[in-house]
């Protein structure tokens, strides 16, 4: 397999070299970029704060791991810890960051469960929040097969992310 | 998700009374405001460190750039709105700050590309085909560089923070792949 450690390298090295090419103001664009990043989080902690402590209610009652042996019975090959993160992840995108750092937290950032987690993260993005943003924004009631599809592709993209996680790190 | 928060929080929390394991949850209540708290911060600077470099390529016209390369297959995607390039450009730039990971730049343009679309809907509050594609795309949409999950896995001080990355880009553009074709199947027979 491909050594990874050269991704961001490589990647942060492209974007330089154009941008030296191009002769544009660099730094200045960085500088933006972080204050930006800054101001963007501040608007999404209140939410991803009120994730956190549903998810944290979730784990410390113990609802959480029941919910998980149930499922667990049903594909024994997948972790109890992931069952979460499959169900929200197309829900929210804050729950399902409060629940990748649960498991970080848990199981370990570098373990088949965090790893896991972490390729569904990157799998898919949170259809249930997108489909209502942008529908509501142009005032469309009958969404017709929008949600069926994007769960649909949801599901492939989870259960993908799944299978190579098995394949390849266990 | 209103809902489900409040059936969260009331479900649990009666779960725990029922079951007397009242201490637990104590501690959420004690401890959940400052664990996110130490939880965020890291992040924050690393995700805002991945915002400049992004910022940097969007200056250097790298993200305009992939936009051109993606106009044509586009219009192949989306044929009722071929002829409105406007609309197109900002399907074409929410799908590619998608994809290299800027996703809450995406956003604005991916309202805009709505609005557009909205323009040629024969009727109004009925989704078109064009807006089921573009969501699909979005939902699905392949994201090569997720600088989210980089930045919390290198606050908890993984040993291979990007390692995660091929098999993500690999599930994430199946995942595409088969929403695009669902929506073929499902809304292109007539």
């Amino acid at each position: 397999m491909i050594n990874t450690s050269y991704i961001l390298p490589i990647f942060v090295l492209i974007i330089c070299l154009i941008a030296l090419y191009k002769k544009i103001n660099a730094f200045h664009s960085f500088t933006e970029g972080v204050k930006d990043g800054f101001s963007l989080f501040f608007e999404i902690y209140p939410s991803l704060l009120a994730m956190m402590f549903a998810i944290a209610l979730l784990r410390e009652s113990g609802l959480m791991e029941l919910a998980s042996q149930i499922f667990i019975k049903l594909i024994p090959d997948i972790p109890s810890e992931i069952w979460p993160m499959i169900i929200f992840r197309p829900i929210s995108g804050n729950a399902s960051i409060a629940i990748l750092a649960d498991i970080f937290k848990v199981c370990g950032v570098d373990s088949l469960q965090g790893t896991m987690a972490s390729i569904i993260q990157g799998s898919t993005d949170t259809t249930i929040y997108v489909l209502t943003l942008y529908f509501s924004s142009v005032g469309i009631k009958k969404t017709k097969n929008a949600l069926g599809i994007g769960l649909l592709a949801d599901v492939a993209g989870i259960s993908m992310a799944i299978f190579l996680t098995l394949m390849f790190f266990s | 998700m209103n809902i489900i928060w409040l059936s969260i929080i009331c479900l649990t929390t009666l779960y725990c009374i029922k079951t007397g394991n009242i201490d637990c949850i104590n501690q959420v209540f004690v401890n959940v405001g400052k664990e996110t708290f130490d939880f965020v911060i890291p992040l924050l600077c690393s995700v805002a460190f991945w915002n400049g470099v992004l910022y940097v390529a969007r200056d250097a016209k790298i993200i305009a750039f992939l936009e051109k390369l993606a106009h044509p297959i586009l219009k192949r995607l989306f044929p009722d709105i071929k002829e409105d390039n406007e609309t197109l450009g900002y399907v074409a730039s929410n799908v590619i700050v998608n994809m290299v990971g800027l996703g809450s730049a995406a956003t604005p343009v991916g309202l805009k590309a709505m609005q557009g679309m909205q323009k040629h809907n024969p009727n109004k509050d009925e989704a078109t085909r064009s807006m089921i594609t573009f969501l699909v795309l979005n939902t699905a949409g392949v994201t090569l560089l997720n600088t989210t999950v980089i930045a919390i896995r290198s606050t908890f001080h993984s040993t291979n923070v990007t390692g995660f990355i091929p098999y993500a880009i690999l599930a994430t553009t199946f995942a595409s792949f088969v929403g695009l074709l669902i929506d073929r199947w499902w809304n292109y027979r007539d």
